[in-house]
């Protein structure tokens, strides 16, 4: 199970990765792993308003459905829609090509509740 | 997948350390600790349709059913007539409730020997069989007993199953569709036979507890691949065979389901038969139906099905197809739907277009 540092993490196992103005989000190694084969994504629409802990996209697995929740507020700015022939991508590599969405923050200030790498793998192992 | 029943401790296979060896993923599955995957549902499924793969199916019941009494008692208990086959053959049969001929359980008996047959349940249903067989039987003439704690049921399914299996025993891999055969493999007997739940050739092996580790690791040196219960949904959905607690259980007889032809009416009595016979009669009122749904968004058990905007029915089980590479779907719906029939579902809001088809969807 890999947890990259310097992006920051929710305890419904998302990752936000901080860009110029934006930050990118999509799920864990941990995450996908549980998920198991992941063969559909139900992605968020652009312009959409999301609100932090809102669902805002599913993941259909082999085995059951999952949702994502928005770990911050904002605007989806942009959508992996690789994702439409390829979900695949999550389980392969949930960090890269298997980012889902991109928000335009609200408030830069919530990611301050986010939990950091070290932090997110102290979660995972309680 | 069938919810667990039992409220106690899970039951383990005989080959749970092998399992955990090999990185399986374990969940629980009719009160057993199962592998639901090793390396993946999807590479799992697409081996079992071009290759070879071998799945632990321990949580299986098996019932010894013995004496002179036994055949009596099955056929008086099942709809299908094993007097159409003989010792040494294997025959898929329904249990049906007498009051309203609901499915209890879908079952494959294994002809072993002439008074001799083993009666393999769904996992959770293996008690309520037992308590079955036991209200029908009439006479001593018959032994029933419950040997699932004693041996292992490994299924081994594809195109190479018997390729690869024969440099393990050319006698397993030999035992042609359908047929029981009694097999030595290193001095320990085992009971095979060329069933399967996946729509491709193969066989199961029933093996005693103490010997089915080797004989899975044996499997698995033949460049067999581990599959689990994930796997296993898909490949029975594709070949469009029933689950129980999905296609057949309450409220489910046969007939809804489409498997008239394991009702065997010229036999004479059965349980369950005059609640059938007054359904058969009257027409049913729903039936069985293969989905082929535009995209790869899985409907799952639930969801309603559509058509003009009108719900008439409901999907049973639903999933993405790793062969086809789009979604799939069996539902109840109104007897009188053509296949072809364009319907939607409503999965959790959004409508998914799909198609009414008569399955397998997978050849």
């Amino acid at each position: 199970m890999t947890t990259p540092e310097g992006l920051r993490y929710s305890k419904e196992h998302e990752w936000v990765r901080v860009e110029e103005g934006r930050v990118v989000i999509g799920i864990t190694d941990y995450a996908q792993d549980a998920l198991g084969d992941v063969v559909y994504v139900e992605l968020p629409d652009m312009g959409a308003a999301v609100v932090a802990n809102a669902s805002i996209a599913e993941i259909e697995s082999t085995k059951s459905v999952s949702e994502v929740y928005c770990p911050v507020t904002g605007t989806v700015v942009e959508v992996n829609s690789a994702l439409d022939d390829t979900p695949e991508a999550i389980n392969e590599d949930p960090y890269g090509r298997g980012w889902i969405f991109a928000v335009e923050l609200a408030d830069a200030g919530e990611l301050e509740g986010l939990l950091d790498a070290a932090a997110y793998e102290a979660f995972l192992a309680e | 997948m069938t919810a667990a029943e039992s409220a106690g401790p899970l039951r383990r296979s005989p080959l749970d350390a092998v399992h955990r060896n090999l990185g399986a993923k374990l969940v629980e599955f009719g009160g057993w600790d199962m592998p639901i995957q090793y390396a993946g549902v999807l590479v799992e499924h697409r081996a079992c349709r071009t290759d070879a793969v071998a799945f632990d199916v321990s949580h299986l019941g098996s019932l010894r059913i013995v004496g002179p009494g036994a055949f009596d008692l099955l056929q008086r208990a099942f709809t299908n007539d094993l007097g159409r086959i003989a010792a040494g053959r294997a025959q898929y049969t329904h249990l049906l409730d007498p009051t309203d001929a609901h499915v209890e359980d879908d079952i494959i008996v294994w002809w072993v020997a002439d008074d001799e047959f083993l009666v393999m349940p769904n996992a959770s249903n293996t008690d309520r069989i037992v308590a079955a067989l036991q209200s029908e039987a009439t006479a001593d003439a018959v032994s029933i007993s419950d040997v699932t704690a004693e041996r292992a049921v490994i299924a081994v399914q594809g195109p190479r199953a018997r390729e690869l299996a024969a440099t393990v025993s050319p006698a397993m891999a030999a035992v042609p569709r359908f047929a029981v055969a009694r097999v030595e493999w290193q001095g320990t007997e085992c009971v095979v036979a060329g069933t399967g739940y996946t729509g491709e050739d193969g066989f199961e092996v029933h093996v005693p507890f103490a010997v089915a580790p080797a004989l899975w690791r044996a499997f698995m040196a033949a460049d067999i691949t581990p599959a689990g219960l994930g796997a296993r949904d898909t490949l029975r959905l594709e070949a469009g065979l029933p689950l129980h607690g999905h296609e057949l259980g309450e409220g489910i007889t046969p007939l809804q389901a489409g498997l008239g032809w394991v009702v065997r009416w010229d036999k004479g009595e059965f349980r369950g038969r005059d609640a059938l016979a007054a359904e058969k009669a009257a027409g049913v009122t729903r039936r069985l139906r293969g989905l082929v749904v535009e995209g790869r968004r899985p409907p799952r058990a639930g969801c309603s099905v559509l058509i003009d905007g009108a719900v008439v029915g409901e999907v049973t089980s639903g999933n993405f197809s790793p062969i086809l590479e789009h979604a799939i779907a069996l539902a109840f719906l109104p007897p009188d739907v053509e296949d072809g029939a364009a319907v939607a579902i409503d999965v959790r809001g959004s409508l998914l277009p799909a198609v009414v088809t008569k399955p397998p969807f997978v050849r």
